[in-house]
């Protein structure tokens, strides 16, 4: 019994991460068809049904494919930051109950952690850029530390926020208490979530970091082969982290109880559908804009989010 | 700390090999500098060795996007050294064919615009609504992007009552199209925010450093070749030069759209009073044009283009020299680069948009950057034809 308990807790972690995985590249694909059908245009097609093997085939073409590191690299930052960033971002999924009605784990504070673990995540992305020996990736990845400055603290305050008026610093217990909070006073709290999420998504209008048109792709240009995969996936799971931390503050994950037959089996379904809808709503974003100049979105950023996550914090105290 | 930042030549933003030499500041570009040099192809020497029935085709490839402007330039040319008459119904036709050219330019141009600010659903259905056009294109000349339409002396294909109504239908659904778009630059903050007050080019500067074509009406100054120097029949189709003040990519977005808008209304015009009669004189195909030379000008949709020719009596030109509104507009997209709007210095970002904003062709500027050794005598003969009012 000594010796199965670590084992079975290895396994759950395995299936746990398996699951994240392809929950992280059927996100991908749903959001690459979305945003076609919105440009009038196919999308993935060829691999599997209506395309949705495609991300998976794109990261085994990246896999298979050679790892470029140029010249005057640092190395080690080079090969690290990849590791790290997808450590990081798995890590911080265990806590979202991506099952809808469990996480792999959950802590008393786990919603400050995975903030911690988001910053950390971009804390990486910039020695990523920095570490390549490149003009156009440390740009980016100055573009991506400035960004920082502009959504981070209200993507913390939207957390925290909503956290401090269920009472409770747990995720599975702030999700328990969610249930009808879109209607309420927290959807000022869920906009301003959403915003600062695009942000740290990288996704239009604020994909300043990565800028194709103008940087290249900034801070990743000079990543190639299988650091590039995991890149793409992290930045996948990360889709899968923001969304479902969005559906467990905000729109209600499953009663933190033990879940029995019907509800058990539909906990999971429910909670996949509610996060494409989030999806859907950061895609219609990505698809509708333009890109921002990094001046210009730190101006919206202190003008027009703080303020209003500093609202949303006075509003839901005052309620809670 | 400054740092060197080459743009190109291999650069997602343009798939032309140009190279744009800044020197920034953190965000902020504080030098910079333009290379064309990297695709010339030696098109004006090629077309001494050919003939003038053949060049034309040749003057065709100067330039994809603006073959149908080199065409009509070409052909002018060697009409009015060899003193060929062009029936009106060509002329009419010419004109058509030269503003759906400038249609499906500008709406290119759109759309590679909303693609360099990122916002990649308005390059697509830019793109898609261009389609329109370059079908109405290929219907007309046989060719969608390359037409081979005029030749000396008029057009090859004639347009018919039935095809004349079609283009007219087509172009009202495309209208609305268009003002939506317009509508679009007008309204959406992102698009106005992104292009407001960025490539800033006083009239001053752009009087002082000859640009051309949208980049100049941009900034207010109201020259454009069809109305100072008619050379189809754009005395006899009413239409109005777009102007706007405002000097930046935002103000050539708008002189673009609308000038759509006002294509739209000039084919209208010329189709509902095509002229009955030939579409072509008879040309020998060996043409020995007396010895002379000539000038015609062009507004290409990029701007002003000049084509210049001398004969000497034989069957192939001496000296042919053309002069591409890309060219012509360099000097002032160097200027945008390095010199912002008062308190607003050039941004990084600004850099795309700013280059993308002349609506550059490389291909053609090259090929003339390297004749600039011996542009002394060449320039002045061809400046002295245009001002004796060629």
């Amino acid at each position: 019994m000594i010796v199965l308990e670590p084992l079975l807790r290895f396994v759950q972690a395995l299936a746990y991460l398996l699951y994240t995985l392809l929950l992280a590249l059927l996100l991908e694909w749903f959001d690459r068809k979305l945003i076609a059908k919105f440009q009038n245009r196919v999308g993935p097609h060829y691999t599997g049904p209506a395309g949705i093997l495609q991300p998976l085939a794109d990261v085994l073409k990246l896999l298979s494919k050679e790892s470029v590191v140029p010249e005057g690299t640092d190395r080690l930052m080079f090969t690290l930051s990849p590791l790290l960033a997808f450590t990081i971002i798995c890590t911080a999924t265990a806590f979202v109950p991506l099952l809808g009605y469990r996480g792999l784990v959950s802590l008393e504070g786990d919603v400050i952690l995975v903030l911690a673990l988001l910053t950390l995540y971009l804390l990486v992305i910039y020695t990523a850029g920095a570490s390549s020996s490149s003009r156009f990736s440390l740009i980016g990845a100055t573009r991506a530390a400035l960004m920082l400055l502009g959504f981070e603290i209200p993507l913390m305050l939207s957390c925290l926020s909503v956290a401090a008026s269920s009472g409770s610093f747990r995720i599975s217990e702030i999700a328990a208490k969610a249930q009808p909070r879109l209607l309420g006073i927290h959807a000022l709290g869920f906009l301003v979530y959403l915003v600062a999420a695009q942000a740290e998504l990288d996704r239009q209008p604020f994909d300043i970091p990565e800028a194709e048109t103008e940087i290249v792709s900034g801070w990743l240009v000079e990543y190639s082969g299988w650091r590039l995969a995991i890149f793409r996936l992290s930045k996948d799971i990360e889709l899968v982290l923001l969304t479902g931390l969005a559906v467990a503050l905000f729109i209600g994950g499953g009663p933190n109880v033990p879940l029995q037959g019907f509800e058990l089996a539909i906990a999971t379904p429910v909670f996949l559908i509610k996060q494409l809808l989030v999806v859907f709503i950061l895609s219609l974003i990505r698809a509708s804009f333009g890109r921002l100049r990094i001046d210009q979105f730190i101006g919206v950023g202190w003008r027009a989010l703080i303020p209003a996550s500093f609202l949303y914090l006075v509003i839901a105290a005052l309620v809670a | 700390m400054s740092i060197y930042l080459p743009i190109g030549p291999q650069h997602p933003v343009h798939p032309e090999a140009v190279q744009l030499k800044l020197k920034v500041e953190g965000e902020e570009v504080v030098d910079a500098d333009v290379d064309v040099s990297f695709v010339h192809r030696g098109i004006e020497k090629v077309l001494e060795t050919k003939t003038y029935v053949q060049g034309l085709f040749l003057a065709e490839r100067i330039c994809g996007i603006c073959n149908v402007a080199h065409t009509t330039c070409y052909a002018i040319n060697v009409e009015r050294l060899a003193g060929v008459e062009v029936p009106r119904r060509a002329l009419y036709l010419r004109l058509v064919v030269e503003e759906l050219a400038r249609m499906h330019s500008h709406m290119l141009w759109l759309s590679l615009l909303a693609h360099v600010i990122g916002f990649d659903s308005l390059f697509m259905l830019a793109q898609r609504d261009r389609e329109l056009v370059l079908d109405l294109m290929e219907e007309i000349t046989g060719g969608r992007v390359i037409t081979s339409y005029n030749v000396i002396g008029g057009v090859r294909r004639n347009v018919d009552a039935a095809l004349a109504q079609k283009i007219i239908s087509t172009l009202d659904g495309l209208r609305k199209r268009v003002l939506e778009y317009k509508r679009l630059l007008g309204e959406d903050a992102i698009l106005r925010a992104r292009t407001e007050d960025v490539g800033y080019l006083s009239s001053s500067k752009a009087v002082e450093l000859s640009a051309v074509g949208p980049v100049a009406r941009a900034s207010g100054v109201p020259y454009d070749v069809r109305e100072c120097d008619p050379y189809l029949i754009h005395d006899e189709v009413p239409f109005n030069v777009v102007v706007y003040n405002t000097c930046d990519v935002w103000g050539r977005a708008m002189v673009r759209i609308d000038e759509v808008l006002e294509s739209i209304e000039m084919i209208r015009y010329a189709l509902e009073r095509l002229p009955e009669g030939d579409v072509r004189a008879k040309v020998p195909l060996l043409i020995k044009p007396p010895p002379g030379e000539s000038v015609a000008r062009v507004e290409a949709p990029r701007g002003e283009l000049i084509h210049y020719v001398r004969s000497d009596g034989s069957e192939r030109p001496v000296r042919y020299k053309v002069r591409t509104p890309t060219l012509a507009n360099l000097a002032a997209l160097v200027e945008m680069l390095k010199t912002g709007r008062k308190d607003r210095p050039v941004y990084v970002a600004d850099v795309p948009v700013i280059f993308a904003s002349i609506d550059p062709c490389i291909c053609c500027a090259a090929r003339v950057l390297l004749i600039d050794e011996k542009r002394g005598s060449v320039k002045e003969v061809g400046m002295d034809e245009v001002v004796r009012g060629e």
